[in-house]
């Protein structure tokens, strides 16, 4: 009991030096806020578009059918503009050609010009696409129904389509009812990068410190043994993790009304996560002989990970062989929990496989960290 | 001049004896390039995006239902989509796993209601941790919807023989009537064909760029507009790691044995800055040359790229002399300088793509050499000699220098 008290003692210590640091809340809350935000705003929920996706309309024709056809493409998620002319300035351009009309009366297949401008949003561009494809089954419905006769005299009257068949679309049970929005995912991938690299970095940077500076040698003065300090420098970087992760929640319930589904799972997950980066973290601090190269490997690591784990973007956007790689990634276990637990609201058993990677990984790297844990240099 | 020169050389050989950090800090760049750039390279199919996980359930199994789930069995639809039929309960669990971007429910009695053209609906069950391939399928269904729609009312009189069809027995069904009805369906199929074969109305998709740039964007186009922000990151990195001499020194004690030398203060600060600028210099042709070899990254005129890294190596190297010389001590500097370094690349954006940055990050972007550096890096790649970016970076240098210098000779001399 006592020991354990001990080993509490010196990991709380710790801690208190690292929070007194001015600049750890830069690192642990003011940074990674802005990071939410950033990613956040980017993948807000509907706004990975526009809420109104614009197309811009050149109708050169000369009949009746361009406007015909212009009156169908419009839908209460698009925006029309009409031009003369080609524009310099468009995300979207669709031209209806002079002899639009004419073409369609003498029954002639024709293609019209639809122009992407690159860098235009992926999605609002696929939206619109997928409005005209619809616009024109639409048109090619109505004329096989109705377009026996002369087709100069087609627009003057005909019955209306009727969309018997429709599409419905929602949820699956027992998950979310509303859109999440994009704080919901920016703020644990940026909880779960900053967590990597700043218990690498901090704890990393301390253990070579105490070792360079005599600190742990001193240490061994006291009734401790070199593994109680090992286990206390191991629990002091847990903790610092975990602190992280729980201000960046309070702070994302606040003010960015942060859902994690259930909440002491989602610590849970953090919990088991922030285990390995700790025994990581001592493990570097022991190996590494200079503080820029554990700034360096930290960056590298954090970064390498939160990437491929999907911290930063969306894995289904991701190749199927990258989205595969991922796993090798601790940040793709705890980032696909969090997303078990506030997407598809799920419990114990649907993050169980996630939590025994993560403590696996947990124990390996802890057997390592403790293996290589030096007193002295 | 002389004993600048021997510092400078002094000081390039003590870090190339102990150059793993540096390495660490050159390796980053190209290794999250490469990461950025395997994952969003334009696809060699000319799609944007990979194939879509969707489940398929027919609760219907009838003549209409098994003729929306061949569509899905069309060459160009098994490369958009890889769709996996199911049953309801199987679909339902993988869903709540997350393992299909969609699920499309076909109900009961879909053929029946749409013989007896009647509504009915088309479920699509959609992943919630998911943003762009839910919506995709959703809308690909609503275009089967026009087109099966469309279908239903122009074979409407046959529809409603097949409809009869299936209610009477098959030995008192009128065999014989159903000749003239295929001869109505055949003109049908003939007069639709007019619109349909070929297609009346097509669309030709094509990608446009703003004018002058270029047509095609590839996978090392991707690599080049990423590494010059990476590179720039990371430079100021490797600077801020150098020129932390200028401190270490003053701290161990080994400016004072200096200064008892005939080395006089200016001659040590300009051997410092200059070695940091220099050194910045050759870290960034390393990286040219890295990013060359290994993902064909193209820079644009070699001279005018030459002096844009020069310039932004001068201004780092003066930027750090300056902290540096504001700074009480080597962990004060090292606590002060990557916050500094990060949030010049978060706003200045090596982090992320400037264009899609709210616009408070980008006008904050504008104070930071990471933006200038970038769009002179862009400037350069598309034939344009970076102007802007080489004077506000040498006049912002400049500015840094001259107040960098006399801080510095005030905290050198002993």
């Amino acid at each position: 009991m006592k020991r354990i008290k001990r080993i509490l003692h010196v990991a709380g210590n710790d801690l208190r030096i690292m929070v007194g640091d001015k600049i750890f809340f830069f690192w642990t809350l003011a940074f990674p806020i802005l990071f939410i935000v950033l990613f956040g705003l980017l993948y807000k929920a509907g706004d990975n578009a526009p809420a109104v996706a614009e197309l811009t309309v050149v109708n050169l024709d000369q009949g009746r059918w361009g406007a015909y056809f212009v009156e169908k493409i419009k839908a209460p998620n698009l925006e029309l503009t009409m031009a003369a002319s080609e524009p310099a300035e468009f995300s979207r351009l669709l031209v209806l050609p002079a002899d639009f009309s004419a073409k369609i009366e003498a029954r002639r297949d024709q293609a019209l010009a639809f122009k992407k401008r690159s860098g235009a949003s992926t999605k609002a561009a696929a939206r619109v696409e997928t409005r005209l494809y619809q616009t024109i089954a639409r048109v090619l419905c109505e004329l096989v129904l109705y377009g026996e006769g002369d087709l100069t005299k087609f627009l003057d009257g005909h019955p209306e389509f009727r969309d018997i068949v429709r599409v419905e679309s929602r949820f699956p049970e027992k998950t979310v009812t509303v859109v999440p929005s994009g704080f919901d995912h920016s703020i644990p991938g940026t909880t779960i990068q900053f967590i990597m690299m700043m218990v690498i970095i901090y704890g990393g940077i301390s253990v070579l410190e105490d070792r360079k500076k005599g600190v742990l040698g001193r240490m061994l003065f006291s009734p401790l043994s070199a593994g109680d300090v090992y286990q206390a420098k191991l629990l002091g970087r847990w903790s610092m993790g975990l602190l992280q992760a729980l201000m960046l929640f309070v702070v994302g319930r606040i003010f960015f009304r942060l859902n994690l589904g259930s909440v002491p799972l989602a610590l849970l997950v953090i919990a088991v996560f922030a285990l390995a980066m700790a025994a990581l973290s001592v493990f570097i601090g022991s190996v590494c002989t200079k503080e820029d190269m554990i700034i360096g490997l930290a960056v590298l690591l954090a970064n390498m990970f939160a990437g491929l784990g999907g911290c930063w973007w969306p894995n289904e956007i991701v190749p199927p062989a990258v989205r595969k790689a991922a796993m090798i990634s601790p940040a793709y276990w705890a980032m696909d929990a969090l997303h078990k637990l506030r997407f598809f609201q799920g419990g114990f058993p649907d993050i169980l496989p996630h939590l025994g990677v993560l403590l696996t990984l947990a124990i390996v790297l802890a057997i390592v960290a403790g293996r290589s844990f030096r007193i002295k240099d | 001049m002389r004993r600048l020169l021997l510092v400078l050389g002094n000081d390039v050989r003590r870090h190339l004896k102990s150059p793993l950090a540096i390495l660490i800090y050159m390796v980053i760049p190209l290794a999250m390039t490469g990461l950025i750039g395997v994952i969003f390279a334009p696809r060699t199919e000319g799609r944007e995006l990979p194939p879509i996980p969707v489940l398929l359930v027919d609760n219907d199994k009838g003549l209409a239902s098994k003729l929306l789930v061949s569509s899905f069995d069309v060459d160009q639809m098994k490369k958009m989509f890889q769709v996996t039929v199911t049953d309801e309960a199987d679909g339902r669990k993988r869903m709540g796993r997350g393992q299909a971007s969609a699920m499309v429910v076909i109900p009961k009695g879909f053929t029946v209601d749409l013989l007896e053209a009647r509504p009915v609906t088309l479920l699509v069950v959609k992943n919630p941790a998911e943003q762009f391939l839910p919506d995709v399928v959703e809308e690909f269904m609503n275009t089967m919807a026009v087109m099966l729609s469309g279908v239903v009312q122009a074979f409407a009189d046959e529809v409603r023989g097949i409809r009869a069809m299936l209610d009477l027995k098959v030995d008192s069904f009128p065999w014989e009537t159903l000749g003239p009805e295929f001869g109505k369906a055949q003109k049908k199929v003939v007069a639709a064909s007019k619109y349909l074969n070929p297609l009346l109305l097509r669309l030709k998709t094509e990608e446009t760029k703003a004018p002058g740039a270029r047509r095609s964007f590839t996978q090392a186009d991707l690599f080049s507009a990423i590494l010059p922000g990476m590179a720039i990151m990371f430079l100021l990195f490797i600077v801020q790691t150098l020129m932390r001499d200028i401190i270490s020194e003053r701290e161990d004690g080994k400016l004072r044995r200096m200064m008892t030398t005939p080395l006089r203060p200016l001659e040590l600060i300009g051997a410092r800055i200059f070695g940091g600028w220099v050194m910045g210099v050759a870290v960034l042709l390393v990286m040219m040359a890295a990013g060359t070899l290994v993902f064909r990254v193209t820079w644009g005129p070699f001279g005018d790229f030459l002096l844009l890294g020069a310039v932004a190596s001068f201004w780092t190297a003066a930027f750090f002399a300056l902290l540096h010389a504001l700074v009480r001590n080597r962990n004060q500097a090292g606590a002060l300088s990557a916050p500094i370094i990060l949030a010049f690349s978060l706003f200045g954006g090596s982090m992320m793509n400037p264009e899609v940055m709210p616009k408070a990050f980008k006008m904050v972007g504008v104070l930071t050499p990471n933006r200038w550096f970038i769009d002179g890096a862009a400037a350069v790649r598309q034939g344009r000699f970076p102007f802007v970016s080489l004077i506000v970076l040498l006049v912002s240098g400049l500015v840094l220098l001259a107040l960098a210098v006399p801080a510095l000779r005030r905290r050198t001399s002993v």
